[in-house]
């Protein structure tokens, strides 16, 4: 598996980076960590790149190249990676690509490490990223843009996991939202494997708008209580009637990550009439994970 | 499938903007007293200035846009377009900016860094004095971004060792930062390689025959402005960024320190300054004869033949898009005049602004410099001048100084990142913010416009 990891800034991104690498430690998954910088204006990228150049020759950087080596100094000092002569951040490994600036790093457990320093508009750099480097999953640090949630969700080919209001003090406890998506399986083991990693306790939700639960409900629900049997975790599940979206946010509160499954909705449908992983994105006030795929 | 074509209107959404605009103002008639042509060239303009401004496409592909529309709507042949895409003043743009590589390459940055903090001592008041007249001088003869790139090393060192905290130097880091591109903006005025847009204007002048200005004429009209701006422009960004550090002594040791290491003045950085020094001189003395652009060339002529710079170093560091942008741009100006587009802009300008006043004076002053202000804070200075300049040159008066009030004007870009190289320059360090630029910005933006309303109004006419 391969994770990516976006980071912005040492002030807004130390949860993020803090708990998104445990996640990827659970998967055992390679980890890139990226920074999306703005991209100077194209009528002067030349003149800003030469400058660039110019100051890299007094050992001053480009200020990504900065953000990267503070993630890494946050993983070395949290353990993720080794502290050792091997083991060291210099801007002259950085490795230019197609679009991007790449650093391979070694890690503690076999894991590969690469640092990423890309420019450009956020959203349109991290969906080029993960079509050229097939990731599984996405982590983000939340924003208060109005469109980021559904622009995530929709433009991303991966799986996403947004690190809204994440307090790295709070005990979090995983609330899987099941119903009938093709990705609610998916869902369920990824479920699985944080919560046997990270101790963390799980709440099987189906919410209904009805009074009555569909069979195709019923039939979702008994499958991911009869994997984590399997798999000898233990489990609350709740059965609720109500406005789902709703009924998500008020029961995770801000001390849950919330994990579903995407929508089958259409993307035009998506873009137009939103969808039930959208409006949870927007209005929840914990970390939410987004589950593509089957 | 689908996602993907969301996904492409949503990030091309002002091309598609852009055209639907031109597809609506193209079905329209053509304005009273503007020719088909015109008409059409003023649509291709305002397409072109949106997808400049916005960037929806790639500017090389803008650039052949413009090319392209000229010839598809029938408003030149394809040689007439080629022979207006390549000017001299392009030549200038393209020497200058190879020149700008060759010069930075040698690591000058370290002797002028050790220069100016020799002169300045340690005093905050006076490395600042220092950078922004040191900057506006060399900036009037090299250019604004070439000076920016030498001179941004030096000042962000001089901030780091002034401490480990940069909590501590926000103020400093910002004063030091805008005396650098302030101080090159102001500089670009001084002369006419100071800048491509002042180039640019020159060629419209010529090419109009609406006159000539020599190197040393341009000098005349625009270097006492330059110096008058200098005190003023230090005691604006004193005055704004307050900094935390009055003194500076340790850090200005520390630098000489580092600076030190890089030993004597080599043979090939006597070189390179000489090579310079003859360019100048050229500029000086020929380019009435053979233009601002050749001599220009020659000069990459000259590093290259001397191996003080690799081909593939220029190549690398020359934006390819830009010179072709600006070419394009210079050919639209070409049909702006010669289908009466320009005059046609003018015109309607001047009888509009009239329900202010009917002083024309005023209004030619006002189109010259305040249009021109505003616009090149969201076009670029360069791009500014392109656009306005045919129509500026077509609002009646004295032709040199509107030219020369415009291309000054175009220098006033302190208002936003986009404005000018030297703007984007200093906030890809990451270190200043957007909002940054309009703390000082508008009282340098004031502080302009009323030091060349005096020097059009009260000194240009003695001198002329």
């Amino acid at each position: 598996m391969n994770f990516l990891l976006a980071v912005s800034s040492d002030k807004y991104s130390g949860p993020t980076l803090r708990i998104g690498s445990q996640i990827a430690k659970s998967f055992k998954a390679k980890l890139t960590i990226v920074y999306v910088g703005p991209k100077p204006k194209e009528l002067f990228a030349g003149k800003v790149s030469f400058a660039r150049d110019s100051l890299a020759k007094w050992k001053i950087y480009h200020p990504g190249i900065e953000v990267l080596r503070w993630a890494f100094n946050d993983l070395q000092s949290c353990g993720y990676l080794n502290k050792d002569k091997e083991t060291t951040f210099d801007p002259i490994n950085m490795v230019e690509g197609k679009d991007r600036y790449r650093m391979v790093l070694p890690s503690r457990n076999g894991q590969e490490v690469d640092l990423v320093l890309r420019e450009g508009e956020i959203i349109d750099q991290l969906r080029k990223e993960c079509n050229e480097q097939n990731y599984t999953i996405s982590i983000i640090g939340g924003s208060k843009e109005r469109n980021m949630a559904h622009d995530l969700i929709q433009y991303l080919p991966t799986s996403v996991f947004v690190m809204k209001n994440v307090n790295l003090k709070k005990k979090y406890n995983l609330i899987i939202c099941v119903d009938d998506s093709s990705a609610t399986k998916r869902a369920v083991r990824f479920v699985a494997i944080i919560a046997k990693q990270m101790g963390m306790s799980v709440t099987l939700l189906t919410v209904s708008r009805n009074e009555t639960f569909g069979q195709d409900y019923l039939e979702s629900a008994k499958s991911a209580s009869s994997h984590l049997d399997s798999l000898k975790l233990s489990y609350d599940q709740k059965f609720i009637s109500g406005d789902p979206v709703k009924t998500f946010i008020e029961l995770a509160g801000e001390d849950h990550i919330i994990v579903m499954g995407a929508s089958t909705r259409s993307a035009f449908a998506k873009f137009f009439l939103g969808s039930k992983p959208i409006k949870t994105l927007q209005k929840a006030n914990c970390p939410i994970l987004i589950v593509k795929g089957e | 499938m689908l996602i993907n074509i969301i996904f492409w209107v949503t990030q091309r959404k002002w091309l598609i903007i852009a055209f639907l605009f031109g597809i609506v103002l193209y079905l329209f008639p053509p304005p009273q007293g503007l020719t088909l042509n015109g008409y059409r060239t003023f649509v291709i303009l305002l397409i072109s200035i949106m997808l400049i401004i916005f960037e929806p496409i790639p500017l090389p592909a803008v650039a052949m846009l413009i090319l392209v529309f000229q010839v598809f709507f029938g408003i030149a042949s394809p040689n007439e377009v080629a022979a207006s895409f390549m000017t001299d003043a392009v030549f200038f743009i393209m020497g200058s900016l190879m020149m700008a590589v060759a010069i930075v390459s040698q690591g000058l940055d370290k002797r002028l860094a050790l220069g100016i903090i020799n002169i300045t001592g340690h005093h905050t008041i006076r490395i600042v004095t220092g950078f922004v007249s040191f900057c506006a001088v060399l900036s009037s003869f090299i250019g604004e971004h070439t000076v920016t790139a030498m001179m941004m090393p030096v000042g962000l060192t001089l901030v780091r060792h002034s401490s480990d905290d940069p909590k501590k130097t926000g103020k400093l880091t910002l004063l030091i930062l805008f005396s650098i591109a302030y101080g090159s903006a102001i500089g670009s005025i001084g002369t006419p390689s100071g800048g491509g847009r002042n180039v640019i204007m020159l060629g419209y002048l010529s090419q109009f025959e609406m006159g000539n200005l020599s190197y040393l004429q341009w000098m005349k009209y625009t270097y006492p402005i330059l110096l008058v701006e200098i005190p003023f422009a230090i005691i604006l960004l004193w005055w704004t960024f307050k900094p935390e550090k009055k003194t500076l002594d340790s850090a200005v040791r520390k630098l000489k320190v580092q600076v030190a290491k890089s030993g004597k003045i080599t043979g090939r950085q006597i070189t390179s300054i000489s090579i310079f020094l003859f360019i100048f001189l050229g500029w000086v003395f020929l380019s009435p004869s053979v233009g601002l652009g050749i001599i220009s060339l020659f000069g990459v002529v000259l590093y290259l033949s001397f191996g003080l710079v690799e081909w593939k170093e220029i190549n690398r560091n020359t934006n390819w898009g830009a010179i072709m942008l600006f070419g394009s741009a210079i050919s639209l100006g070409f049909q702006m005049k010669d289908t009466g587009a320009a005059i046609w802009v003018a015109s309607e300008l001047i009888e509009g602004l009239k329900i202010l006043t009917d002083d024309i004076d005023f209004i030619r002053s006002f189109v010259s410099i305040f249009v021109t202000v505003g616009l090149t804070n969201f076009l670029s200075s360069a791009g500014t001048v392109s656009v306005l300049g045919p129509i500026v040159l077509n609002m009646g008066g004295d032709s040199i100084i509107i030219a020369l009030s415009t291309a000054m004007a175009s220098a006033f870009a302190y208002l936003t990142v986009v404005a000018s190289p030297t703007c984007m320059i200093i906030h890809s360090s990451g270190l200043v913010k957007s909002s940054d630029y309009l703390r000082c910005g508008w009282k340098m933006t004031i502080m302009s416009i009323i030091i060349l309303l005096m020097f059009i109004h009260l000194f240009w006419p003695l001198s002329t």
